[in-house]
């Protein structure tokens, strides 16, 4: 079952072509990569796809709801979280104050004006974060300020924020860019370890994370998609090696 | 509106007066805005300064010496400042900076008052521009006798020579080319080993010296005390901002624009009052990137 | 956001401002402080409160709440005036009268980043100063400022002295109280997050706009109070309410006594107040020029204001006895 629905969707700066009607089914559940070299497009896709950039054509469906025209914070009530490159964290606050944020979201909404509301009404919420952050593996950090953890918590924390609200798509934006052997390793771990059910749609460079976790693969050159298939179909596809030509990735 | 060519042409040339001013300050602001994306809340206490030093030097060595001597001086005293205070603050919050700035305007303004006082000191106009200009000698469209202040005039037209010399500066000249670079792109400018503080802090200084230019011909229309320069200040921002923050050209226009709002307004004072502040509610909401701003800058 | 807590642990700060407030009359004449003065610092910490949930928690600077003091003030005057010396349906108008003023403003200059909110807010105030002055005079007085106001009543109760005094503390001491709720709501949380990071509070489903918009009424809200008060205290209304340097007064104020904490700007309008009164009778008329140059310090070197300090001292302490 199709989750998104990406539909002739063409975006253009002044003269550049950042995306030429670009057609992409998301299957739900699965974990679909986005590759292809630098400037191909696969960032801005991502931009659409949460509310930040408007296509000049084109239509996204998700779960059978349009989504274009919606505003990035009703994107993210109707189900889809993003993971940016740099984590983006509430730095100044502490890690469970960073996780509290998304599951207040989830129960209020995007809006809501509880501003005399106490602890004692809070108590379930933070208590269903704390559940969150251990999750995670950053129980130590529990009262840390957020911006003092390492990058690769902080990956985890940006997680924990993104899965705290239930998505049922997450977007993730090169997540292991900048990553040591490691680091990119247990990235990779807790993306597999994630919940079924949960719709994964990743955009990277590194191919090992993206043979180790990809059910599909889509590759995006210049905006135009020009292969798609399972990983085996596309490691040695003709095109895609054509459009890496250059490029010392794999 | 019944009006005569006569008062349309006077109309005319004073929102070009009114409006000078305005953009001579909105220019520096502007031009510090877009290069070093700092919102210099300082700005109308530089225009302050200038006023002050023109006055003194004006009332005791004549006005040629203020002429020579206050823009230069303004030229170190930005650089000072930027080189002093502001470059501190490049890697802070911009409400930092919005903060420190006008901590340094209230310290500049009560200063200037302590040396000078509160009250108005009269700034004296130098023969050779004082008294008013036969129109009608000038301009055959007018009929009988229509006159307009030399002094204003002379504003106008040094506006008009310093915003060309602005603009000589930086689309003919090697250095004009890198700070419209670093306009768009600071960081880039830094990998191509560009010397961005030296930059930054000539651009600061320009900036300065253009009020200083402001100050010596604009202070005896203004007059001299210590409210002038916040009272500058607020319009020359919403010329900033109608016009597109970081954008030179668009602070020329908005600034004639203004210019002219209140001179074509000056009968009805109730309109008078908030016609600048409806314009920016209407660019706001029309076109809230500013006439010729760039799109997405602080959208 | 923490386990059970008593009463007591939730609302120190509260009982602990209620005291010094309440006993203020007591305390004050001993450092130099008039009678009188206590009602405008009592005033000043509900304008700085307020204040303090747009700066302190969103990062928004506003350079234009004078705009709602001066307009709280003035209809408060008017309403005195023209419909009844009962103080309380002054109040209630000229909160209301701010609050409408405040969404159509918070509407047109909050789309935008912190810097054009800052300038416009400032141009905005202005022209609300430009119009009491000129188009509006023969309601404001113009220039001489609105007098003539009859002497204020609670019902029955005069308005004068101490009894001023009573009632704008226990109207602080309860905003305080409001204000601290609001911080440890899930608001007041939101809020704070528009601060570090408004993008990832957009992307994590909240709508960051209608909470930067909820923080600046409520911060207008508690100008127009602090403005309505200040009628009540003192039978005038001058244009300078609206002005630029009222606006300037209440930033540095914030500042000097530390953003963001809630009772640093309180601590802030008092020490700007007493110096502006009573130190300032050494100082003569450059006690602005040295504020000034206490606030630049502070923004320079201990942008935490006040509030940092007594942390930093605090730090000390503790490692100090640590190290015993």
């Amino acid at each position: 079952m199709t989750i998104l629905d990406i539909h002739q969707v063409s975006l253009s700066f002044g003269g550049l072509k950042a995306l030429q009607n670009v057609n992409l089914k998301i299957g739900q559940g699965t974990t679909h990569a986005l590759i292809g070299p630098n400037g191909a497009g696969k960032s801005t896709l991502l931009n659409v796809l949460t509310g930040m950039l408007k296509p000049d054509d084109g239509s996204v469906m998700f779960d059978g709801k349009p989504l274009l025209d919606v505003n990035s914070f009703d994107i993210n009530q109707l189900g889809i979280a993003k993971v940016f490159q740099t984590p983006a964290i509430f730095p100044e606050m502490t890690v469970l104050q960073n996780v509290t944020i998304p599951v207040f979201a989830a129960r209020d909404g995007s809006f809501r004006m509880n501003m005399l509301e106490g602890f004692s009404k809070q108590r379930p919420l933070i208590e269903f974060a704390e559940e969150q952050i251990c999750e995670l593996g950053l129980e130590k950090h529990m009262h840390s300020i957020a911006g003092s953890l390492s990058r690769g918590d902080k990956r985890r924390l940006e997680m924990a924020i993104c899965l705290a609200n239930k998505p049922r798509l997450l977007l993730l934006d090169e997540p292991t860019a900048g990553m040591a052997r490691h680091e990119t390793e247990k990235t990779i771990e807790l993306l597999q370890g994630m919940k079924d059910g949960i719709t994964k749609v990743i955009v990277e460079h590194d191919m090992n994370v993206v043979f180790s976790l990809a059910e599909k693969i889509s590759v995006l050159a210049q905006g135009q998609i020009i292969a798609e298939g399972s990983p085996d179909e596309i490691k040695g596809h003709p095109k895609v090696i054509e459009a890496y030509l250059g490029e010392a990735q794999v | 509106m019944d009006m005569t060519l006569n008062a349309f042409t006077l109309y005319i040339l004073t929102g070009l007066q009114l409006g000078s001013i305005f953009v001579l300050i909105a220019l520096g602001l502007t031009l510090i805005f877009g290069t070093l994306g700092v919102v210099n809340f300082a700005h109308g206490a530089l225009y302050l300064i200038a006023i002050y030093l023109a006055v003194s030097i004006n009332n005791a060595l004549g006005f040629g010496l203020a002429l020579i001597l206050v823009p230069p001086i303004l030229f170190v005293f930005g650089v000072l400042m930027e080189r002093g205070l502001i470059q501190r603050f490049y890697d802070r919050e911009h409400t930092d900076q919005i903060l420190v700035t006008f901590g340094l305007a209230i310290v500049l303004q009560e200063l200037l008052k302590w040396v000078f006082g509160a009250n108005n000191i009269p700034f004296a106009i130098p023969s050779w521009g004082n008294g008013i200009l036969m129109l009608h000698d000038y301009l055959p469209f007018l009929e009988g006798f229509v006159v307009y202040p030399k002094w204003r005039l002379i504003l106008v037209v040094v506006s008009i020579v310093t915003v060309a010399a602005v603009f000589a500066l930086l689309h003919l000249t090697r250095f004009g080319l890198v700070i419209r670079a670093g306009m768009r792109d600071a960081e880039m400018m830094q990998f191509l080993g560009v010397n961005i503080n030296r930059r930054f802090m000539i651009v600061f200084g320009l900036g300065s010296m253009i009020a200083g230019i402001a100050g010596v011909f604009g202070g005896p229309v203004t007059q001299v005390s210590p409210e002038v320069g916040m009272h500058l200040l607020v319009p020359s921002f919403l010329v900033v901002v109608i016009g597109g923050m970081g954008s030179l050209g668009g602070a020329v226009i908005a600034g004639i624009l203004i210019g002219m709002a209140q001179s074509f307004t000056a009968p009805y004072i109730n309109l008078n009052t908030v016609i600048i502040y409806l314009i920016t509610v209407v660019i706001l909401l029309v076109r809230p990137r500013g006439l010729l701003g760039a799109k997405g800058v602080f959208e | 956001m923490h386990n059970q807590q008593s009463f007591w642990q939730l609302n120190k700060a509260v009982v602990l401002f209620a005291l010094v407030a309440l006993t203020m009359p007591l305390w004050f004449p001993l450092i130099n402080g008039y009678s009188g003065l206590d009602t405008k610092i009592m005033i000043f910490c509900i304008f700085l409160v307020g204040f303090d949930i747009l700066l302190g928690f969103t990062g928004y600077l506003s350079f234009g709440h004078a705009a709602f003091f001066g307009i709280a003030a003035y209809s408060t005057g008017l309403m005195l005036k023209n419909f009844s010396d009962n103080i309380i349906p002054a109040i209630i108008v000229a909160v209301i009268a701010a609050t409408l003023v405040a969404i159509v403003i918070g509407l047109l200059t909050l789309k935008r980043t912190g810097i054009y909110f800052s300038i416009l807010t400032l141009a905005f105030a202005e022209m609300f100063h430009s119009m009491a002055m000129a188009m509006l005079q023969t309601w404001t007085g113009g220039e001489n400022g609105l007098t003539g106001m009859p002497t204020p009543m609670l019902f029955d109760i005069k308005m004068q002295g101490s009894a001023v005094f009573y009632f704008t503390a226990i109207m602080a001491i309860i905003l305080f109280y409001v204000a601290k709720r609001i911080e440890r709501s899930p608001v007041g949380l939101m809020m704070k997050a528009i601060k570090c990071n408004q993008t990832r509070l957009e992307y994590t489903g909240i709508n960051a706009r209608k909470y930067k918009l909820l923080a600046f009424v409520i911060s207008a809200m508690y100008a127009a109070v602090a403005g309505a008060l200040m009628v009540v205290y003192e039978p005038f209304v001058g244009h300078e309410f609206l002005g630029w340097h009222q606006s300037g007064e209440v930033v540095i104020m914030s500042v000097i006594g530390g953003v963001g904490t809630l009772v640093g700007p309180m601590i802030g309008a008092a020490f700007m107040l007493y110096f502006e009164n009573v130190l300032s009778v050494d100082l003569g008329e450059q006690w602005l020029l040295v504020l000034g140059l206490i606030f630049m310090f502070v923004v320079i070197f201990m942008p935490g204001g006040f509030m940092e300090a007594v942390d930093r001292i605090k730090k000390r302490f503790i490692t100090t006895a640590d190290s015993e």
